[in-house]
């Protein structure tokens, strides 16, 4: 990517109690969300949640059943797409076939009467952001599907839209080329700034990419955070073991309170100790889930004061070069760690033998088994 | 050399013994074609032959070119010619684009039960014989009992009987042939745009494409390959014009604009039993024919990359 420089007038977006129905079924059930001017959002959740159907709602190719869309000041329930002022890239592309590169990428410009001296600067200068300059004279079918996607975005950003939005566009790309594109939107967003939303159903790309990450379910946000935060302090166990890879581990455990002290019994008895916090409360027998992260379980001890040592079986050892996932039997159920301590050994035995694993108290998490919720 | 040959010959035995169900398959197609088509073309050879029908085809003797001559001319020949294209280039014009324009109108009804309503309405005309739809042009045209007289009449105009009036044949035909063929062939079409690609449609309008530029630039677009088809088969038929049709709609008051190559060669041929005159004219016919579906296909490979081979 060179150097060009564009300079875009960006809005906010904002959903108001948005549902959508077809027929009785309720495919988004009354979602609030505030979209900052410049701000880069990512809807993530398993498929069928409902984010791509927010998407399109916000692009105008859903009818909003009830609630409110607002894009700035401007409420677009009932405008058409072409007047909100968005840009979208699908995840098939949708290049037209029979256009060139080019004029796939002055489309939008053409239908809106642009004279012909700015259309040809505005592709020349999507073309030089998205480094599409040798290829502008093919057809969508003579590309790749890295190139293809670019033109994509070169499609959106001509139009210098208000605000971009993203519909899986990197599930159709192979591994390599993902992480490629992932960088280059990064890029072309931290250039034009342009309000973003995005949405994927993989966690890696909501990470990477996100200012602030959506987690959706059944139609329902679970929660919204900054990619840390979200990955840091779980809402509930949905978002817990969605965010994460591995994701974390949840053990089922009854509360212990004796001498003000807390713990957490495990199905086999082993206790986990709770450091004391602030504002915790819990009724003892109350019954929860632990959460650890696989990176917080290891075999070896790291430090002794917020440890919790736990009786341990290991079914599959999976080697990673630096690290290892040791898959595990933790109370009869299973657990994932992820363990640096073969020491790029490649003898593995000694793992693979442990009986005993050490949970990392400091990035302990509680979640009560009936409502699902975070209570530490 | 012969061990290049024989070497030829095991390959093919071989690809034969490993598909032979394929070409088992193959095979009542081919023997059709051979029996039908290609053994009958050894008649052709009595266009140069002054042919008698009890020295048969290979006993007659040779005229040369003589029956083409005479058919070019004959003022009734070259007549037919003139008809023949004219009607092939009226129905090009107005016939063709109809299925397209029917097929895009179908894609936009989005009542499902009106659309198809519409659509079986519009496809039965086609499973109506040739027959029976010359019989309802005829009564409906007819000057005393005709819908259309009684209606004319009704308005004060002057009752009028078309299909003795040559000025009305093309259109009649032409008319009566989109009514019964248009809805049916536009399936192929309708088939096509369910082809394309529904987000292309969505990407337009976020685009700011209205509906009717959505036709114009997407839909039309991605379905030119199959236009294309059509229209190389309708060229490569050009000279065929509904024979059937025409030799029940047309009587001698019409023949001036009715008369074409292929009714031409029927009254010379069969009636007149002029065989050799009339296989000149049908071999005449067949070159045309090669000629408009050959540089249509080349035509169109040049210009759209699509083509029939």
């Amino acid at each position: 990517m060179n150097s060009a420089n564009v300079t875009l007038s960006v809005s906010n977006v904002s959903l108001k109690k948005v549902y959508k129905r077809y027929g009785s079924t309720e495919i988004v059930k009354g979602i609030d969300l505030e979209i900052g001017a410049h701000e880069f959002v990512v809807l993530v959740g398993p498929s069928g949640c409902g984010k791509s159907t927010t998407l399109r709602m916000i692009a105008g190719l859903e009818e909003i059943s009830d609630g409110t869309v607002s894009i700035g000041e401007r409420v677009v329930n009932k405008i058409p797409p072409k007047d909100r002022d968005v840009a979208m890239v699908f995840q098939n592309y949708a290049l037209y076939p029979h256009l060139s590169v080019a004029e796939n990428i002055a489309f939008g410009l053409k239908l809106r009467k642009t004279p012909k001296d700015r259309v040809k600067a505005a592709v020349d200068e999507a073309s030089s952001i998205l480094s599409l300059d040798p290829y502008l004279e093919r057809k969508p079918s003579d590309l790749s599907g890295g190139q293809r996607q670019r033109v994509a975005m070169g499609r959106a950003i001509v139009r210098h839209p208000k605000v971009f939005l993203f519909d899986e566009p990197l599930s159709n790309l192979d591994a390599k080329l993902r992480t490629q594109m992932r960088a280059e939107i990064k890029r072309l967003h931290k250039r034009l700034q342009v309000t973003t939303v995005y949405v994927t159903h993989d966690q890696v790309e909501a990470m990477t990419l996100a200012d602030r990450i959506v987690i959706m379910r059944d139609g329902k946000i679970e929660q919204i955070g900054t990619p840390m935060d979200v990955f840091l302090h779980p809402a509930n166990t949905f978002v817990a073991s969605f965010i994460g890879s591995p994701p974390m581990n949840l053990l089922d455990g009854k509360i212990r309170k004796s001498d003000g002290k807390v713990a957490i019994e495990l199905n086999d008895g082993c206790i986990v100790p709770v450091p004391h916090k602030d504002g915790m409360s819990f009724t003892d027998g109350q019954e929860v889930r632990v959460g650890f992260r696989p990176e917080d379980l290891d075999v070896v001890v790291n430090d002794q004061n917020h440890t919790a040592p736990m009786n341990c079986s290991v079914d599959l050892v999976e080697p990673l070069g630096s690290e290892a996932l040791l898959h595990l039997q933790i109370a009869g159920q299973s657990a994932v760690a992820k363990t640096t301590s073969h020491g790029r050994s490649s003898d593995m035995s000694g793992i693979a033998n442990t009986t005993q694993v050490f949970g990392n108290l400091k990035h302990l998490h509680i979640f009560d088994r009936a409502s699902e919720q975070s209570i530490y | 050399m012969s061990s290049n040959i024989n070497n030829k010959i095991t390959g093919i035995g071989q690809i034969l013994r490993k598909d032979w169900q394929l070409y088992l398959l193959l095979a009542p197609m081919v023997i059709w074609f051979i029996v039908f088509l290609y053994t009958p073309m050894a008649g052709l050879q009595i266009a140069f032959k002054d042919f008698s029908l009890f020295k048969g085809i290979y006993g007659s003797t040779w005229v040369g070119f003589e029956h083409f001559q005479t058919l070019f001319n004959d003022e009734l020949f070259i007549r037919s010619i003139g008809n023949t294209f004219l009607i092939s280039l009226y129905s090009l014009v107005f016939a063709f684009p109809m299925p397209i324009i029917l097929a895009l109108m179908f894609n936009e009804l989005h009542h499902a039960m009106f659309k198809k309503t519409a659509q079986t309405i519009a496809y039965l005309p086609h499973f109506i014989s040739v027959v029976i739809v010359a019989g309802m042009v005829v009564s409906f045209l007819s000057p005393t009992t005709g819908i259309v007289n009684l209606v004319l009449d009704y308005f004060g105009f002057e009752k009028t009987y078309f299909l003795t009036n040559p000025d009305y044949f093309r259109p009649i035909f032409i008319g009566s042939t989109m009514w019964k063929e248009a809805g049916f062939e536009s399936i192929v079409y309708l088939a096509a745009i369910a082809g394309v690609n529904p987000s292309l449609y969505e990407s337009a309008r976020v685009d700011g494409a209205s509906r009717w530029q959505q036709i114009w630039r997407i839909t039309l677009p991605s379905i030119l390959p199959t236009i294309i088809i059509m229209l190389i088969i309708r060229i490569g038929n050009l000279v065929e014009v509904g024979f059937e049709y025409i030799i029940l709609l047309y009587q001698p008051a019409t023949f001036e604009t009715s008369d074409v190559i292929s009714t031409f060669i029927y009254r010379v041929g069969l009636q007149g039993s002029q065989y050799d005159i009339a296989t000149a004219a049908g071999l005449f016919n067949a070159v045309i024919a090669f000629i408009l579906v050959y540089s249509a296909n080349r035509i169109s490979r040049k210009l759209s990359s699509s083509s029939l081979w």
